[in-house]
């Protein structure tokens, strides 16, 4: 399939121009920094969030306005409202053992709502500039690709050389061991909520950098995506199973397909089409080679 | 039932239901191996077996689970092919295992119709009602309301609901797998009650068991399997303990256990006053190292919920433990974990080990001391580890769930083990579902710990190994502790009636 | 105290909370009239009738343990298809998005069954998937019906406060009703929901029962989407992607538990009827809109945590650790 996709990719004319891949690449940022949080949630037993794409638009206003007190005030307060967003959810799930859905689609609501009624639905611009750090390139790679680099790196070892990361796993496989294995529940879930909402706030950050305003729509499928690169990058569904490393290829056949319907002039509409058929597929063909196994 | 057979003799006439030459083999493993056996009806038959002695196969060959690779099956006289549960089920075979099919929100009235083919789509119906009311009434249940959900039941009753609907299924044959574990008494005689009733009533009970007691309780005559082959089948009247066990066994119970070598004087675990509302009252103990201390109880005495208090998984448990002197927290688990317990759980699947993740992040899971994770000298330990519990060290990077049951257990040991401190061992049902193999290893792994200075405390419903193993033995019934007894004083007979019926005892020093 | 415990029991206690959402809100209005009166009780049964099937819908699936995300997708897949197909002939515009949604129900349920995937990433699929199609169907666009005497006929009040949009609603809820209670298939879809293994053992054919379970939800999600569509003489791929929240939150406020087994039909309206009254309510007294979306949350959230498994356990340790024992 890989083979297939990279195929169709060489054979679209105007993929290997260096705009169009500049363009995969930031996108594939985006998607990416969300997708590295994602992985944090499945992997740690819960399923998913349907609410780091909301998450990661509410950063991004707080971002925007918080530029009023610089640019590093601003940072620290998007990522600090994107971390205690998702602690309290991964607190009301990892200690209550609440539903993980039920309270992402709820924290949704509430944040769409509040963010609408202080907003009034309206887009916020920044007051100044001095945007352009984020927005930039460094060293000839634009900025947002290097985030997305360290997101995964940063993610990729906590995972596989932290005692937290090896802790996600163990949760993630199977709770009743984890807690009698001395694991603290409740500290290894909301931990990895927390890293999810880091990394969607990191992405509401480079986001609204690069379109110079804060937006509660910013965030508009991400979510999705962010799913399907976490399952297409093979991380199992119901936890424990799956790496940051893993997502990143997910990331990328994700944005790859997106950019290669793009320019054969299909339209954004048809991208959430293949989208939902890419998470469809994988799950059916992840679960087949487990049959068989 | 009205269309009832009359009652016949056991052990006479033509039998309902007889096997001949009946063998199956899973890959190389031969499970059964050309065994012959009939059962008439109106009988109890018990079949008695240790573990991986074909007892489940034999059943699942009579239910239509598995098919056999050669022999007959008849019926009434007539051969039979069980190909599927569902063939079985109309040949009025009908089975109860220990695993309930009983969906907990439904009430006992469309539980005991769920899943049987004459029920119109409209079930409400009066007839069914009253057929319900009648198969209840026939094993003594009449006082149950039917529409009372099953999830509010005891497990006795559940048990006896299960029943009643393969009698509403118009079974003639009723297969049980130990139907009795984690009942209390009570609920066991009304069990045998309803048995009896079905054995007057013509219907064939097999009772599949290991508890020799209920065999001579309950049963007429007993099949005994070893090996896949049967050893013999007669009456109950021939038989006594010894000779049963020594059938079923090949050989004497003792020869499996060693001694203990030595016992330190001070004590190391001193438990005062724990308390589980409802489960455990104030259970008190102290104990040296060096040493198996054996909790002995039925399931609902409270014995795994005091082990599993311990090991700081009961949310509601109460009172002082002590190792060598340091407070232990209750209600934590990593509490205990730093006070030197180490917890071996009896559901390897559920809590034991990680079944998907591999045998080293499985060995080295409760070794994670500090923030950064040095993979070379994990793996160094696991190997050392491994080693010390007999897992094949070259299999470390295979997944936990493709190993043999014993070789899961022997991991959940490993796990504990090698640390530099003595601990206290806790461990409930060390053995269940492991191979005699397997078993006896891990008994030399239990001795060795306490010849290292830690103390092991387990609890078991296995009284055999109770009384092999264990150094000292308590006896606990409804939530409190009965008994104390150490190796030498302690007798088979002490223990069942502690743990079964302790107030009858006192009635007799009373007398 | 008896009485406490007789309407705070899990059977009787959506109809207690909606009684209490009537009570509070009547109050708020304190006599104004805009609350208490025919056009609240006529708005209140349409938004019933949108939220009403697809809260049904998400709750046959979570009766039988299977989140139908789906739903949210099918509503306005189902919608988009229905004005398309039927600009001609409106019945067959129906056909088309109900027998769309059975099918695509069962294929769900099948892809469930037989591939044994957990059913979230299934439906999750199927969500992507349907809202997918209903963007690409309509290019993103909102697309108008020309047949708005058909919208006009669907919610002229009946009666005052009904409308053959709501009847057809509340027939179906009946409908639904009648058969989880009185009919064997109905048993065996809580027998599936409260123990899917058991109930197999004991000979039910489960895996039937969830595909059926699954192909009832996209079936009534595709009636709930068509008759809004049709009423609004529009179908649009967006505006309808939030019902998630409300449908769920509606489910469990209307007793249905997350944990499969528990659930009944007339219990779930009550749930609907208690937001949708909390909306209109909220609206007649003149609150924002925004405030109903943190409403709804906080409803959710609020019985997301009542439900959570461990809460009884925490509450136990925390007073155990009060006393310091």
């Amino acid at each position: 399939m890989l083979l297939l996709l990279t195929i169709g990719a060489l054979a679209t004319p105007g993929f290997l121009s260096t705009p169009s891949i500049v363009a995969l690449l930031t996108s594939m940022s985006f998607i990416g920094c969300v997708a590295v949080g994602m992985t944090f949630i499945t992997l740690s037993g819960n399923i998913m969030s349907l609410c780091l794409g909301v998450t990661l638009s509410a950063s991004s206003l707080i971002f925007i306005s918080g530029l009023a007190f610089g640019i590093v005030p601003a940072l620290v307060l998007a990522i600090g409202f994107g971390i205690a967003i998702t602690a309290c959810q991964g607190f009301l799930v990892g200690y209550l053992q609440a539903n993980p859905i039920i309270v992402s689609i709820s924290a949704l609501a509430l944040m769409l709502g509040t963010a609408d009624l202080i907003t009034g639905g309206q887009r916020i611009y920044p007051p100044g500039d001095g945007l352009d750090i984020l927005t930039g390139n460094l060293f000839g790679v634009p900025v947002e690709v290097i985030f997305l680099i360290s997101s995964v790196g940063i993610g990729q070892v906590i995972l596989s050389y932290t005692r937290f990361g090896l802790r996600i796993y163990m949760v993630g496989t199977n709770l009743n061991a984890a807690q009698a294995a001395g694991v603290s529940i409740w500290r290894t879930i909301t931990g990895s909520y927390m890293l999810a909402g880091l990394f969607a706030a990191i992405a509401g950050i480079l986001l609204s950098a690069r379109y110079g305003s804060g937006d509660m729509e910013l965030g508009i499928g991400y979510d999705y995506d962010a799913i399907a690169a976490v399952l297409v990058g093979g991380t199992a569904i119901h936890g424990g199973e799956g790496s940051v490393l893993r997502t990143l290829l997910g990331v990328a056949v994700v944005s790859v397909i997106q950019v290669v319907l793009l320019l054969h002039g299909f339209s954004q509409q048809m991208q959430y089409l293949m989208t939902g058929l890419i998470v469809l597929t994988v799950i059916m063909l992840h679960s087949m080679g487990e049959e068989h196994s | 039932m009205s269309n009832s057979p009359p009652h016949r003799n056991p052990l006479s006439n033509t039998p309902i239901l007889s096997v001949e030459n009946l063998s199956k083999s899973f890959g190389p493993v031969e499970a059964l191996k050309s065994i012959s056996v009939s059962f008439h009806s109106g009988e109890i038959r018990a079949i008695c077996g240790e573990n991986g002695a074909g007892k489940s196969t034999l059943v699942k060959i009579l239910t239509g689970v598995f098919l056999p690779d050669q022999g007959t099956i008849r019926i009434n006289d007539l051969v039979c092919h069980l190909g599927h549960p569902k063939v079985a089920q109309q040949h009025g075979m009908a089975m109860v295992t220990q695993e309930l099919s009983l969906a907990p929100h439904l009430s006992v009235e469309d539980n005991i119709w769920l899943g049987n083919s004459i029920v119109p789509l409209f079930h409400r119906q009066r007839h069914l009602r009253y057929k319900a009311r009648q198969v209840l009434e026939l094993i003594g249940l009449d006082s149950l309301d039917l529409s009372q959900p099953v999830g509010s039941l005891s497990i006795g009753e559940r048990q006896l609901v299960e029943i009643a609907r393969m009698l509403a299924r118009q079974a003639r044959v009723l297969i049980l797998d130990e139907p009795t574990a984690g009942l209390s008494d009570v609920e066991i005689d009304r069990i045998f009650n309803a048995l009896r009733a079905l054995r007057s009533n013509g219907t064939t009970v097999i009772y599949v068991t290991h508890k020799l007691g209920e065999v001579f309780e309950l049963c007429d005559a007993v099949t005994v399997l070893r090996n896949g082959k049967l050893v013999r089948t007669c009456p109950v009247k021939e038989m006594n303990r010894e000779s049963l066990v020594h059938l079923m066994l090949g050989r004497s119970a003792q020869e499996m256990y060693q001694p203990s070598q030595k016992t330190r004087e001070s004590p190391m675990l001193v438990v005062k006053d724990l308390q589980v509302p409802g489960l455990v009252t104030n259970f008190s103990l102290n104990v040296s190292s060096g040493q198996i201390v054996s909790i002995a109880g039925q399931i609902g005495s409270g014995a795994t919920q005091v082990v599993r208090s311990m090991a700081g998984l009961v949310h509601n448990a109460t009172g002082s433990v002590q190792i060598c002197g340091n407070n232990v927290p209750l209600r934590s688990v990593t509490g205990a974990q730093a006070s030197q317990i180490r917890f071996i759980s009896e559901d390897r699947a559920r809590e034991g080990i990680f079944l998907r993740l591999n045998v080293l992040e499985n060995l080295i899971a409760t070794r994670l001391e500090s923030m950064f994770v040095a993979w070379s000298v994990l793996r160094d330990i696991a190997t050392t580890l491994a080693r010390m519990v007999g897992v094949d060290d070259s299999r470390l990077e295979a997944r936990a769930g493709e190993l043999s049951g014993g070789n899961q257990q022997k991991l959940a040991f490993g796990r504990s083990m090698g640390r530099k401190q003595p601990g206290v061992f806790l461990m409930n049902e060390p053995t269940r579902g492991i191979d005699v193999g397997s078993r006896l290893d891990i008994y030399k792994i239990m001795r060795k710990l306490c010849d290292d200075g830690n103390l092991v405390v387990m609890t078991s419903s296995d009284l055999e190994e109770v009384l092999g193993i264990s150094d000292v033995v308590i006896t606990m019934y409804r939530g409190a502790q009965v008994n104390c007894y150490t190796r030498g004083q302690v007798t088979m007979h002490n223990v069942l009636t502690d743990i079964t019926h302790p107030q009858m005892r006192e009635r007799k020093e009373e007398l | 105290m008896i009485f406490l415990k007789m309407i705070t029991h899990e059977s009787i206690r959506p109809f207690t909370v909606l009684f209490g959402a009537i009570v509070v809100l009547g109050l708020v209005d304190r006599g104004n009239g805009n609350f208490l009166s025919v056009a609240t009780a006529f708005s209140v049964l349409q938004l019933f009738s949108t939220l009403g099937l697809v809260s049904l819908a998400l709750s046959l699936s979570l009766i039988v343990r299977g989140f139908d995300l789906s739903v949210a997708g099918m509503l306005s897949l189902a919608g988009c298809v229905a004005v398309l197909t039927g600009a001609e002939h409106p019945w067959l515009g129906l056909g088309a998005g109900l027998v769309l949604g059975l099918v695509a129900g069962i294929l769900q349920g099948l892809i469930i069954t037989q591939l044994k995937i957990p059913p979230l990433g299934v439906t999750l699929g199927g969500l992507l998937t349907f809202q997918g199609l209903s963007y690409a169907l309509t290019e993103g666009q909102t697309i108008a019906y020309p047949h708005y005497n058909l919208a006009l006929v669907l919610t002229k009040p009946i009666g005052g406060f009904l409308s053959y949009r709501s009847i057809i609603t509340l027939g179906v809820f009946l409908l639904i009703f009648l058969v989880m209670s009185y009919t064997r298939v109905g048993r065996d879809v809580m027998a599936t929901g409260s123990d899917q293994h058991a109930s197999r053992i004991a000979g039910v054919h489960t895996d039937r029962i969830l595909i059926g379970v699954f192909a009832t939800a996209g079936l009534l999600t595709a009636l709930a989407g068509v008759l809004l569509s049709y009423s609004l003489a529009a179908a649009s791929p967006v505006a309808l992607s939030d019902v998630l929240v409300p449908a769920a939150a509606a489910a469990i406020i209307g007793g249905v538990s997350l944990g499969g087994g528990k659930g009944n039909p007339l219990g779930v309206a009550a749930g609907v009827l208690t937001l949708c009254i909390l909306r209109s309510g909220l609206n007649a007294v003149g609150t924002s809109p925004f405030v109903h979306e943190i409403v709804t949350g906080a409803v959710l959230l609020l019985v997301a945590i009542l439900d959570a498994p461990s809460l009884p356990r925490r509450l136990i340790s925390w007073r155990l650790r009060a006393r310091r024992i």
